[in-house]
């Protein structure tokens, strides 16, 4: 007696197997369809923008000079002056500036932080912004360091001396895309 | 006899391979959404710009003098009051630093060491600063 592999079954095999998947798919599906992930949950435009951000605002705070000696970078500068306006256009341009094409629409608010004479405690004040932020918008945070000498901050009539010396401050900025 | 017909099993299972193929292709797709979700968010965490602003900051600050006398420029002690606080209230990052000792290398030349601390919870940043 010959003994042989039984094939007749065969069909009736991948049509249980293929019926297995599709199982296996639905049950997949429903249970990821219980968190919804969309490309924004990810921060990759996140780190993207931050990292945008953080090049355009140290362009802004590196001393033209370039010599290596240390000289007051145009940031400190429009920091003591409370130069809104320059900070705006020259900001806005190397945030958004492309090398060919329409510029980017990338938005911003700057604060100064800073810590306040009367007693120790830190105070922002606004430098300048694109345009209000409302709070729907979903904006990353970029800073830069700078030393600055006779400021102009709101308490400063009161300590003369204080502000003519030099301290250290925070330029803080929102960044958004509309 | 009424029976199953296995005439074409060969397209059968060529059909079946394909939609395994398939399926897995649209897996890769969806699974492309979060590919360089960790590292988006590791380079977001990771605070270098912190670190290297308040750096630069804290060795400028190595060089300035408290004046004194009649102007009273308390300029080095304001400065790095500044740092600390300013750091920890708005970077919410602790930084310590401060000037360890001076010493007198073979040649003569005096080098004066400082240590630099940064700790934001998540990354921890120390450094030993030798000037010159």
């Amino acid at each position: 007696m010959v003994i042989r592999a039984n094939t007749d079954g065969q069909l009736f095999t991948i049509e249980g197997i293929a019926a297995a998947l599709i199982m296996l798919v639905t049950v997949y599906l429903v249970v990821n369809s219980t968190s919804v992930y969309t490309s924004g949950d990810t921060h990759i435009n996140d780190m993207q923008l931050e990292v945008i951000g953080t090049d355009a605002l140290k362009m802004v705070n590196t001393p033209i000079s370039g010599n290596g000696t240390g000289g007051q970078s145009p940031l400190a500068l429009m920091v003591e002056k409370n130069d809104g306006d320059t900070f705006y256009r020259v900001f806005s341009n190397t945030l958004n500036n492309r090398t060919r094409g329409t510029p980017d629409s990338i938005q911003f608010v700057a604060n100064i932080s800073y810590v306040k004479p009367s007693d120790g405690t830190v105070n922002s004040t606004p430098l300048n912004m694109s345009r209000p932020i409302y709070g729907g918008e979903h904006a990353v945070h970029v800073s830069q360091w700078v030393m600055v000498e006779n400021v102009k901050y709101p308490e400063c009539s009161a300590f003369p001396s204080f502000c003519k010396g030099k301290h250290a401050a925070l330029v803080e900025v929102l960044l958004w895309r509309d | 006899m009424a029976r199953l017909n296995d005439d074409a099993q060969w397209i059968v299972l060529m059909g079946f391979i394909v939609s395994f193929s398939l399926f897995f292709l649209a897996l890769m797709l969806n699974q492309s959404t979060v590919v360089g979700q960790t590292t988006a968010e590791a380079v977001s965490e990771f605070p270098k710009e912190d670190i290297r602003g308040v750096r630069t900051m804290i060795i400028d600050s190595f060089f300035l003098t408290d004046d004194g006398g009649p102007s009273a420029l308390e300029n080095r002690t304001w400065v790095q009051g500044e740092i600390r606080t300013l750091a920890l209230s708005r970077q919410e990052a602790a930084v310590n630093f401060s000037h360890v000792a001076d010493v007198t290398d073979t040649m003569g030349n005096i080098h004066s060491i400082y240590y630099i601390h940064f700790n934001n919870g998540m990354s921890e940043y120390s450094e030993t600063y030798t000037f010159p």
